[in-house]
């Protein structure tokens, strides 16, 4: 609400016009940044957010782009009121804002942000976040083992880049120096300037058509809606506390210390809490979440996905802070929900997905209709880098997808980008006609399979990018040594797995950690990703034969498992059913059980 | 000599007749099944109307959704696929994105429902090198030949060949097509390279695999039509609307035949464009309202627009292939209004459709809809529709407004009716507004052009939402999408990767621009003489479509008249950083231009339908055309007697003024308090504030 308008109530139809003009707006700050970027990570992942606040920051708008952004440009609006230059702000000005203990989401997503002023009042913001490729950190790209913060590149805090319209050149020229990808960088935030102005414009003349009064009491009253919506879906829920735990593999940095995620679900009434006390301390390495930006971002888009889907619900709940009030996110300071500054917090997203993972889990029990079997809840983000001939680096940023688990109606999507995260893949003829890299496989993963159930896990990705010349490579990604759960009766999905290898030395494939930092590689060496298979979601024994089959016949499950453990015979020649014998095989397993 | 328009729609199928005797509707009912049957119908029928022979029919052009449907139903041909060996999956992961950020219970089409079912692509061992296309690893032809052997078995014979790289060499699908074809004759055979020789994997694969799918049937359909309308005693040529706005031979859209995936669409935005030009206005933003949708589009100085490759898309398929751009919203006379669980007013986009329609058709339906708050707001007459064809029941549609609407949120069931319409036309106001606002074009230098039956109900409504200029009511709003299908040309395009650094382009790059060019050339060439046209009709337009050098999407640019030289390749650069500028109000003015893709436009005129015109006013009073006086209410809420007049009695230069209500068989155009509606040339209708 803003602090200068009198609360006017809307009524219902001008309501549903002023939500359509902010969606429309929201939708178009990010459609131009996306288009016009030259980053893969932002053209082709999508890997950003914008919209639109008022003063108190409360979120009127947002894009559909991605989860991890929705919802996070509030804390970088109160992070950079915390560090605002000159101590206020001026028509005309846009902000860069990075710091992790100032409210961001982490430091490579940098936020731009300009005020919105109509008859000369400050009365709201428009702003993004994108993924950018290189900030000068310790590593290209991405950074896992680092000592602290410091060691994540530049930090900004309420940094002007424009100021009064006027473009601050010493800091543009200070960028400019001090990235490995500093042209993609600079044209990717004069793309994030231009959608931010377009947003500003945008909601000036909203204002104009309709007066301040109008404008923010809708946005209030939708806000009012979100939150109502939720609460009823809450209330849902048997009030109680819930409880889940898994382990992550390592900080990467000291790999014998497994980490704990706990997650303790409180419902009472029509509110909830989120608990992670009992999660492991924060982290010497990079591997923390900063509270403000990720941790409570990404708990409040667990619940918006399991309470609030948008697949199976008649209405879609507009994308505001309405939808978080009723909810609560706990994380003791000094843990890796919740560190310490100057800890460093930039590899956060495993841990964010992770979350959500045994969020669906701890209420698994109470909610067996609206849960899913463990998804690969981690991600695979790789850098890869290099030097050209000229002395200039190149940089590419790649995130690898996950699997869904089985779900109560079907089987778990696979290979596909998993709960916070959703990005979209680069393609590969584009990716190798442009930098020294060469992908040998693209395809679903055969060395393992997903859990088995009447309705199966998704089934994960593998992928091997081989470098032609020297590079490095960092890569973040989770669970090679916790597979994701099945459920009622549902089998374990599997393991992710990542190797190094190279085809003119074949018989040396090394097995890698699920984090590895800096990695000099030489010509022809081959990273190879497998991402995790989810979890099955009910009794094998209760799959259609028919499905069986299907499976079988595209090669999802083996023969024998289909009889081991699905209990179903195949007759490969006739590519059928073999419908008596599975009805003996299943006979027996059942009364065995 | 006469020409006849068909355009097949999901309840009707639509006619329009030209001849020496002036120019004849028609309308029948669609057949579902098999639209060739409804077709046959109707061209039968509007030839008995018009009182000539079926033989006199020189042309008949076609506007069909079967391609469509099938991509919709999921009844498409079981395809095989034979791919690079390690990419087996492209299909099926395709860009990795989910369809909804916040949802656990999605589904994921192109894996629920593949266009190849896994066991189907087969992996075979070959390897062409990016960036030259050098060939690393020979073709597994003997593993192309097993895969055929597990084809026949089961019993499949549409063929899809998309090998990596193949943008840049196609020698490996080409030898892979050949051997296809040996091993399964008659095969229905599509190589990725042939459809849309561009970068990009997954889109590339996609096009061929939904031409393979929808491919045989389609085929089947067209050859099926073509040789019904035969027994019928037409001999006259069959074209086929096409996605891109021009009109094709049923051969080569048997061939590619997701050149008419939007085929049904299109005809209405080339009606409307030409409707424009008849108006003297060439900048407009059409409407085409349906039953459960709106198509959109804007079309300045009279130029359709062409999609951006990155954004055609076909049930959630990526197919490349030139589409005029239009955006499609679940908003039509048939949406329903509800209020939901939170306490929030909707209207749409689920749709009564026709089946039990909305509560005013009487069939069932209890849910208001756009049409039964029409009804209820006195803006359609129950006994009027379609001429009094179709009958209404004005107490159910009332009935429904107040019981779902205006009881729940205590508002009076006008105001209900109302606000159903408020919202059903500020969904449109914004779907215009992201066609148009959104890429920099100026609504108020544009008219609405609302058609579809009910479409000139809503024309001013939304006109003054997205501030355009004003509304101009086609001659025959319900029929528009036929007509226009009489009013288009042969167009044929084909692309070619030609990867390239503008700025720093050597001569030798250039020549091979050139060859490409040259080749490309020949191809539309080659096509539209296999259509008759002589070189002297036909006219080619080269379009380079590029990016700055690190960029991910694509614009289209201008390419210099002769051959591309170091001098006029600025002609390329230029062009595009005008582009970026008005697609993003940006240019890098410094920064390099990539070339990516070539396109080639070929088309060939074709004469097109003349309409009438109807006689000009004589200065007698508009009496003459008044049929009754009802109340209607308006969007400001009065409700005002309201006079309705006979459109077809109306002459040019005529001016009714607001409020009123022009009614003809197939359409009923509302006239606001406050504006004029001026009959033209050829009795379409301009309405405008009053003076």
């Amino acid at each position: 609400m803003n602090q200068m308008t009198k609360i006017t109530e809307v009524d219902p139809i001008t309501l549903q016009v002023i939500r359509g003009a902010f969606e429309t707006i929201a939708e178009e700050m990010g459609h131009v940044l996306y288009r016009m970027s030259f980053s893969s990570i932002i053209r082709e992942s999508q890997d950003l957010g914008a919209g639109l606040f008022d003063t108190n920051f409360n979120t009127l708008c947002e894009s559909e782009s991605t989860p991890m952004h929705i919802g996070s440009i509030p804390g970088y609006l109160r992070g950079i009121a915390e560090t605002l230059e000159d101590g206020e702000w001026y028509e005309g000005d846009a902000v860069v804002h990075n710091h992790p203990y100032h409210g961001s989401s982490h430091t490579p997503d940098l936020a731009i942000v300009v005020p919105v002023f109509f008859h000369g009042r400050l009365v709201g913001f428009a702003g993004n976040t994108a993924h950018h490729v290189d900030i000068g950190a310790a590593t290209p790209g991405l950074i896992i083992d680092v000592p602290d913060v410091y060691a994540e590149g530049m930090l900004f805090a309420g940094t002007k880049l424009y100021r009064k319209g006027e473009p601050n050149n010493a800091m543009w020229n200070y960028i400019r120096r001090n990235s490995r990808a500093a042209g993609q960088l600079v044209m990717d935030i004069e793309a994030q300037i231009a959608s931010a102005r377009l947003g500003a414009r945008r909601f000036v003349e909203l204002l104009e058509k309709y007066g301040e009064d109008i404008v923010f009491g809708a946005a209030n009253q939708l806000m009012d809606y979100a939150e109502r919506m939720t609460r009823q879906r809450i209330s849902e829920i048997p009030d109680g506390d819930y409880t889940a735990e898994g382990w992550l593999d390592d900080d990467g940095r000291n790999r014998d210390q497994r980490l704990k995620v706990k997650v303790t679900v409180r419902v009472r009434g029509d509110e909830v809490e989120v608990d992670l006390t009992g999660s492991a301390d924060q982290t010497p390495t990079a591997y923390n979440v900063p509270f403000e930006g990720s941790t409570k971002v990404a708990a409040y888009a667990g619940f918006r996905k399991l309470l609030l889907d948008a697949a199976t619900s008649d209405t879609r709940v507009p994308s505001n802070e309405g939808s978080f009030r009723p909810i609560k996110v706990t994380a003791p300071l000094g843990s890796i929900f919740n560190p310490r500054a100057p800890a460093s917090a930039e590899a956060r997203f495993t841990q964010c997905n992770r979350m959500i993972d045994l969020i669906i889990r701890a209420l698994a029990p109470v909610m067996p209709e609206q849960v899913i079997a463990g998804s690969s809840a981690s991600i695979s983000f790789a850098a890869y880098s290099g030097v050209r001939p000229s002395g200039d680096y190149w940089v590419f940023l790649e995130v690898n997808e996950g699997a869904y688990g089985g779900r109560p109606r079907s089987d778990g999507p696979d290979s596909i980008d998993n709960l916070m995260a959703n990005t979209r893949n680069n393609p590969l003829e584009d990716l190798a006609m442009h930098i020294p890299m060469i992908c040998d496989r693209y395809e679903l993963r055969d060395d393992a399979p997903p859990g088995a159930g009447e309705f199966r896990g998704g089934i994960g990705v593998v992928k091997a990018q081989r470098v032609l010349t020297p590079a490095f490579i960092t890569h973040e990604s989770e669970r090679h040594t916790d597979a994701p759960w099945g459920i009622f009766g549902g089998q374990d999905g599997a393991c992710g797995r990542c190797t190094i290898s190279n085809p003119n030395r074949p018989g040396e494939e090394k097995e890698m950690h699920s984090k590895f930092s800096g990695l000099a590689v030489g010509a022809d060496d081959v990273m190879t990703y497998y991402s995790p298979n989810g979890g099955g979601y009910g009794n094998p024994l209760n799959r259609a034969p028919r499905k069986v089959l299907e499976d079988v016949l595209d090669g999802f499950c083996s023969p024998r498992d289909a009889r081991e453990v699905y209990g179903v015979a195949i007759d490969l020649e006739t590519e059928t059913v073999d419908m008596a014998t599975t009805e003996k095989l299943r006979f027996a397993m059942q009364r065995h059980d | 000599m006469a020409r006849i328009g068909v355009d097949v729609g999901g309840t009707n199928t639509d006619l329009v007749l030209e001849c020496a005797k002036g120019v004849f509707y028609h309308k029948v009912p669609t057949t579902l099944k098999n639209q060739s049957i409804g077709v046959v119908q109707g061209v039968q029928g509007i030839c008995t109307m018009a009182g000539i022979d079926p033989a006199e029919v020189e042309t008949i052009v076609h506007g069909t959704t079967t391609a469509t449907n099938i991509t919709i139903e999921h009844n498409g041909a079981e395809c095989g696929m034979i791919t690079t060996h390690g990419f087996r999956d492209i299909l099926h992961i395709g860009r990795h994105k989910r369809p909804y950020n916040f949802s656990l219970h999605f589904d994921v089409p192109w894996q629920s429902q593949p266009l190849v079912k896994r066991r189907n692509r087969i992996a075979v061992r070959e390897r062409i090198l990016p960036p030259t296309g050098e060939i690393a690893e020979p073709l597994d032809e003997q593993a192309v030949r097993d895969a055929c052997a597990l084809f026949r078995k089961r019993g499949i014979s549409s063929v899809v060949i998309g090998f990596m790289f193949s943008f840049l060499n196609d020698a490996h699908e080409a030898r892979a097509k050949e051997i296809v074809l040996e091993e399964i004759p008659g095969a229905y055979v599509t190589m990725s390279s042939e459809l849309a020789r561009v970068m990009r994997e997954y889109e590339r694969f996609s096009t061929a695999a939904m031409n393979c799918y929808v491919g045989p049937k389609t085929a089947y359909y067209l050859r099926d039509l073509d040789a019904r309308l035969r027994e019928a005693g037409v001999t006259s040529k069959l074209r086929i609307m096409q996605s891109n706005g021009g009109v094709s031979t049923v051969d080569s859209c048997a061939r590619r035949p997701i050149r008419i995936l939007m085929s049904g669409p299109a005809g209405g935005v080339i009606g409307g464009a030409s409707e424009g030009e008849m108006a003297g206005t060439p900048n407009i933003i059409t409407v085409d309202i349906g039953g459960t949708s709106a198509d959109i589009s804007t079309i300045p100085g009279g130029q359709l627009k062409i999609m951006n490759q990155r954004d055609t898309y076909v049930s959630g398929y990526p197919v490349l292939t030139p589409m005029i751009d239009l955006v499609t919203i679940g908003a039509g006379g048939g949406s329903v209004a509800f209020i939901d669980e939170a306490g929030a007013f909707n209207v749409g986009p689920r749709s009564a459709g026709s089946e039990p329609g909305p509560a005013c058709y009487g069939r069932g339906g209890e849910e208001p809809t756009v049409t039964d708050a029409q009804i209820v707001l006195g803006r359609l007459d129950p006994d009027m529709a379609l001429g009094g064809d179709l009958r209404l029941d004005a107490d159910l549609a009332r009935k429904a407004v107040e019981e779902k609407i205006a009881k729940p949120l205590g508002m009076s069931v006008k105001d209900a009716a109302l606000g159903i319409i408020k919202i059903i036309n500020n969904n449109m106001a914004l779907a215009i507004r992201s066609n148009s606002v959104a890429r920099g074009i100026d609504p108020r230098e544009f008219s609405i052009m609302p058609f579809g039956g009910a479409g000139p109900l809503h024309g001013v409504a939304l006109a003054e939402a997205v501030s355009a200029r004003d509304v101009i009511v086609p001659v025959a709003p319900g029929i528009t999408a036929a007509v226009g299908l009489l009013k288009t040309d042969l167009q044929y395009e084909h692309t070619e990767a030609g990867i390239l650094i503008l700025n720093t382009a050597t001569d030798a790059d250039i020549a091979r621009i050139n060859g490409h060019i040259e080749r490309l050339c020949q191809c539309v060439h080659d096509e539209l003489d296999a259509d008759g046209i002589a070189r002297a009709g036909q006219s080619l337009k080269i379009i380079a479509e590029c990016r700055y050098q690190g960029q991910g999407f694509e614009l289209r640019a201008d390419f210099p008249d002769g051959p591309l030289t170091q001098d006029n390749k600025q002609v390329i650069i230029d062009s595009f950083h005008d582009a970026h500028e008005k697609d993003y109000g940006y240019a890098h003015r410094k920064a390099e231009v990539e070339l990516i893709t070539l396109r080639v436009i070929g088309s060939a005129s074709v004469r097109r339908i003349e309409i009438p015109k109807v006689q000009p006013t004589d200065g007698s009073s508009i009496d003459r055309a008044l049929m009754f006086v009802r109340p209607t209410t308006f969007d400001c809420g009065r409700t005002l007697e309201t006079p309705r007049y006979d459109r077809t009695k109306l002459f040019a230069g005529d001016r009714v003024p607001g409020p009123a209500i022009l009614i003809q068989h197939n359409s009923t155009t509302l006239v606001p308090p406050g504006y004029v509606a001026e009959t033209l040339d050829f009795g379409n209708t301009r309405i405008s504030k009053g003076a």
